[in-house]
């Protein structure tokens, strides 16, 4: 190899003009809002779940719904925080999700509690996590097409928070969509598949966003 | 001195707007307070000096994940943190690889390594019909005494890598010894 020298005269040769990356928050903020646009589109098309309104009162079904859609940003702030090789020196930001998914365990556990006698379960299962999982894949494509154009030193912690926040965009869609009062049915085939999306995302950041 | 480590922010953002001398000038800054730290990380000064070249080249690439208003050290030291994390993964995958398994040394750990029989010189003439490297790396290490460390250091190998030929010519050595 050359010496160092040789080398910072040929990279200092090379440095054009570049256009810095965006703030995190600015990143994030595009993202959620192209998700947004890709939600109400779907919804529109899907159709609204038709006792939303009735739905919309239930406490339990409102906290679900407030804390999915924290944790769809705080995934998206981090997944932007993580593209950044020094974190953008918000490593606090990068956890943010942490503690919305406990949370959200919380509030599904208070849920279960609350659902005396418990709703009936729907006939479908898997098809749930099937249909969020192929209702994520657009967001997932274009947050990792995204993130690979930074630098990420945690790849694998980045791709498994992205595969998230596109998976909640895809639980949001569901919860938003379908008609069903199980709560056992929406922990079993809606929310702990996130685990396996979380290892999954773990997987493809390697794969996609290594440097 | 310290005014350059101060203006390491201010040099980056005439970089991002392609001034090459400010780009050299934060290069070179940026080498000069990385190499301390991977000397304390690594042994062999030419393994410090292939990863400083390779964070160097990760700066450029990552530039414009730098905006300048933040600082700049802890940017370039998560480049460099990572860059060694890479290295030493690939060392230590690299030793793994070159290993040798117990079961093919285990002949040779049975026998009297307090007294042998046989002198460097009695087969120094087998020694020479070896492979030139591998002859070369027996003869420091039996005649001139030097350890497989030393011999690494002086041939440029890895420890593991001297290890590994120096059995190989014990091998090879034994088969020809004992017809």
């Amino acid at each position: 190899m050359a010496s160092i020298e040789q080398l910072v005269d040929r990279l200092a040769q090379d440095a054009a003009p570049v256009k810095p990356a965006p703030h995190p928050l600015t990143l994030s903020l595009g993202w959620a809002a192209a998700a947004a646009v890709y939600l109400v589109l779907s919804l529109w098309i899907s159709g609204l779940r038709p006792d939303l309104a009735q739905k919309l009162h239930e406490p339990w079904f409102l906290a679900e719904l407030g804390v999915l859609v924290l944790i769809f940003l705080a995934t998206s702030l981090s997944a932007a925080v993580l593209a950044f090789p020094d974190l953008h020196q918000m490593k606090k930001t990068a956890w943010a999700p942490a503690g919305l998914f406990a949370v959200f365990i919380a509030i599904l556990f208070f849920a279960w509690r609350a659902d005396v006698p418990p709703a009936p379960l729907p006939v479908h299962s898997f098809e749930c996590t099937a249909s969020i999982t192929l209702f994520a894949l657009l967001p997932a494509v274009w947050t990792f097409l995204s993130m690979r154009r930074f630098a990420s030193t945690h790849y694998r912690w980045a791709g498994s928070v992205a595969l998230l926040s596109a998976f909640s965009v895809g639980a949001l869609w569901l919860l938003l969509h379908e008609v069903n009062d199980s709560v056992i049915h929406v922990i079993e085939w809606h929310y702990l598949p996130m685990l396996g999306i979380g290892l999954a995302g773990w997987w493809l950041g390697k794969k996609w966003l290594k440097w | 001195m310290a005014d350059k480590t101060e203006n390491l922010e201010a040099l980056m953002k005439l970089s991002l707007n392609g001034d090459k001398r400010a780009y050299a000038l934060l290069l070179q800054e940026t080498a000069r307070f990385l190499r301390p730290f991977l000397a304390r990380r690594l042994n062999v000064e030419s393994e410090v000096d292939d990863l400083l070249q390779e964070i160097l080249i990760s700066v450029h690439k990552a530039r414009h994940t730098f905006d300048g208003n933040r600082p700049y050290r802890p940017w370039a030291f998560a480049i460099a943190k990572f860059r060694l994390q890479d290295h030493l993964r690939a060392h230590y995958a690299d030793h793994l690889r070159h290993a040798v398994e117990l079961s093919e040394v285990e002949n040779d750990l049975q026998e009297n390594v307090t007294k042998s029989g046989m002198s460097y010189e009695s087969i120094s003439g087998e020694v020479e019909k070896l492979p030139p490297k591998q002859a070369a790396i027996l003869q420091m290490m039996h005649q001139e005494g030097y350890t497989a460390r030393e011999v690494a250091e002086k041939t440029g190998m890895k420890e593991s890598a001297v290890k590994v030929a120096a059995h190989r010519a014990y091998k090879i050595l034994r088969k020809v010894l004992e017809r």
